[in-house]
């Protein structure tokens, strides 16, 4: 039974309809991503189940109890917020404590809990300092811990870390992701990053116009994206336009070249199909057997740190391939004809 | 590129720093000027207020104004007048200026508009208006302080939307009502505890603002025959020349202080005053 239910959740704003007959099961102890570009419906959503909007039909479910009519001080549910949203006013232990005290907890009580938080996200030593007076990790840190003190049955986070800078993003993501399995705690956490949804999730519900494209693990989104749209979305993708050759034995040519995907292909042969391939799965051809093999011109070569992406020109597509770096490689030359591998099983055929 | 880079962060620094001497000696022209524009009357008057006695420059015209039973009583009668303005003009304007933040942000023109009003209807016609409105059954209210007080809140009414306005824009209110209703709090709690803690410099500013208008204001008070000390520093001035001077400057001093002192008072009643800034 899911801990967190959406049944038929709808939400118009005027004529607009933010979020379309969204039915979601979360289950206890579960982070869940929402993942989509902007106006997807995905903030929509966690608004709704944090109370912030009342849903246009639909119910909201927390622990088998209907929430839809439950005012947001009483649904038991934290929030981490953008932009921090910490009371300005409080310091780091007073903001912590808020939630206890408003709900009336002795005050023994609330030290510890205040001092048991800012051991969970390591910052006892600066329990007495304001919000203007930290970074925004440590805002952001703190506002997690706010969220947590009450106990809530469910924690919501709405773009928690798109106001930081990247390495304090990658650092304080994996701590959210530690301190929610430590707790054991229900979790929605919305992004637009999908390398944060994929690096941090049980499941990813990837939505657009308001509707859940695909829903699944990290693994399965990443590597069997359901439609285009999310194929596209979810990491770097190569999409080549391909031609049908033999339909049964899953053949097709790009640019006159043949290859093979792993398993037969609807659809009449000389019809035209999009191919896509992730770029970590080709690599420099090395004539091993089985591989496919396409050749072209190089024509870029990116230096990404740890990997490098080779840009080649097949025809009319353009097909990009990282390789690790390494200081013995040898390069090609840019302008020179390069073949490049790929297992079958590389092969995604989009509609 | 590391040596480039520092180039352009030295060339960056002594950019300001090379035109920040004019432009620090035009902003204390400015300031002087601003400063002799308010102070030079000020000072005028001062002296003006010491030759009450021919010849020798003297506190006599204080002494004056002192022994006039009428000085204090009309100024604890404004004071009184200005206390309840603030506390009845914030208590009408923070929730309605928190309601159209959050619930009605398009009622912001309307309310703008009417906080035009004051300004383009002269208080001789308000007061008019409420002396007709108010003066028989069944709101028989002229005599009652309450008229004077509701006028005064019309006429401080823009001045105290427009402070708590730039307050609440100056903190994110949503984000924080909601923060704190996440948190389990309610509307009580929200206000008392979050919101007006945070716009504290705001509400200091119009409670000043609102100060000074009713303390001098002479119109209202006169037109409803109330003993009020602007009516009384105008009559003082009709019919006498130094002790005027005086007044205004004791007024002057008086006003300050009261404003300090609230400021004080606001800081005791904020707990222990570490945070200053509404702004953020």
């Amino acid at each position: 039974m899911a801990y967190v239910e959406l049944i038929d959740l709808v939400k118009h704003f005027g004529r607009h309809t933010a979020v379309d007959s969204m039915n979601l099961g979360i289950m206890e102890g579960e982070l869940v991503s929402f993942l989509g570009g902007s106006g997807c419906g995905k903030t929509t959503t966690l608004r709704m189940i944090a109370g912030f909007e009342s849903p246009t039909s639909g119910r909201i479910r927390i622990r088998d109890l209907d929430v839809v009519d439950v005012p947001p001080n009483r649904r038991g549910v934290g929030m981490v917020f953008q932009n921090y949203a910490l009371f300005p006013n409080m310091t780091a232990r007073q903001n912590i404590g808020f939630g206890l005290k408003v709900g009336g907890k002795p005050s023994a009580e609330i030290d510890r809990r205040v001092n048991e938080m800012l051991a969970l996200i390591h910052m006892e030593e600066l329990g007495s300092r304001f919000p203007h007076q930290m970074s925004g990790g440590q805002q952001q840190r703190v506002s997690l811990a706010r969220a947590l003190a009450a106990s809530p049955r469910v924690l919501l986070l709405d773009e928690p870390l798109s106001a930081l800078d990247a390495r304090i993003r990658v650092l304080l993501r994996g701590e959210i992701r530690a301190i929610q399995r430590q707790l054991g705690i229900t979790t929605i956490y919305v992004t637009h990053d999908q390398e944060e949804a994929l690096s941090i999730s049980d499941r990813i519900v990837v939505m657009r116009d308001g509707k859940i494209e695909q829903l699944g693990t990290p693994f399965e989104i990443y590597n069997r994206p359901a439609t285009a749209f999310v194929a596209s979305f979810i990491g770097s993708l190569n999409l080549l336009s391909a031609v049908v050759v033999e339909p049964d034995a899953g053949t097709l040519a790009v640019d006159g070249q043949r290859i093979a995907a792993a398993a037969p292909i609807q659809g009449a042969a000389g019809r035209m199909v999009r191919l896509s391939l992730r770029p970590e799965m080709i690599s420099l051809a090395n004539g091993s057997a089985g591989n496919n093999h396409l050749t072209g011109t190089l024509s870029n070569v990116v230096f990404l740190g740890s990997i490098v992406r080779l840009v080649l020109r097949i025809g009319g597509n353009e097909l990009f391939l990282d390789t690790f770096n390494n200081p013995h490689l040898a390069l090609p030359a840019i302008g020179a004809r390069v073949t490049a591998g790929f297992p079958p099983e590389a092969c995604i055929l989009l509609e | 590129m590391i040596v480039a880079r520092n180039c352009a962060r030295s060339r960056n620094s002594a950019g300001p720093r090379n035109s920040a001497g004019p432009r620090k000696v035009w902003s204390w022209l400015w300031l002087v000027l601003g400063s002799l524009y308010f102070l030079v009357p000020l000072l005028a008057t001062f002296f003006f207020s010491l030759r009450g006695k021919k010849g020798v420059l003297s506190l006599v015209a204080y002494a004056h104004v002192f022994k006039d039973p009428q000085f204090l009583t009309t100024f604890t009668f404004s004071l009184e007048m200005a206390v309840l303005t603030i506390a009845a003009g914030l208590a009408l304007i923070i929730p309605t200026a928190i309601w159209v933040h959050l619930r009605v942000p398009r009622a912001r023109v309307l309310i703008e508009t009417f906080a035009l009003l004051p300004f383009v209807i002269p208080p001789i016609v308000l007061v008019f208006g409420l002396i007709r409105l108010f003066s028989r059954p069944p709101f028989a209210l002229v005599t009652s302080p309450a008229l004077l007080v509701a006028g005064y809140v019309v006429l401080s009414f823009p001045y105290i939307f427009r402070a708590v306005d730039a307050g609440l824009r100056a903190i994110d209110l949503r984000v924080l009502t909601e923060a704190a209703q996440s948190l389990g709090a309610g509307w009580g709690t929200t206000f008392f505890r979050v919101v007006l803690p945070n716009i504290r410099v705001a509400l200091l500013s119009a409670a000043f603002l609102t100060f000074s208008i009713v303390v001098g204001e002479l119109t209202l008070a006169v037109m409803l025959a109330w003993p009020a000390f602007g009516p009384y520093m105008a009559l003082m001035g009709r019919d006498l020349a130094y002790e005027p001077a005086a007044l205004a400057i004791v007024s002057f001093l008086l006003t300050w202080g009261s404003i300090a002192f609230m400021q004080m008072l606001s800081r005791s009643i904020a707990g222990r005053g570490s945070f200053t800034g509404g702004v953020h």
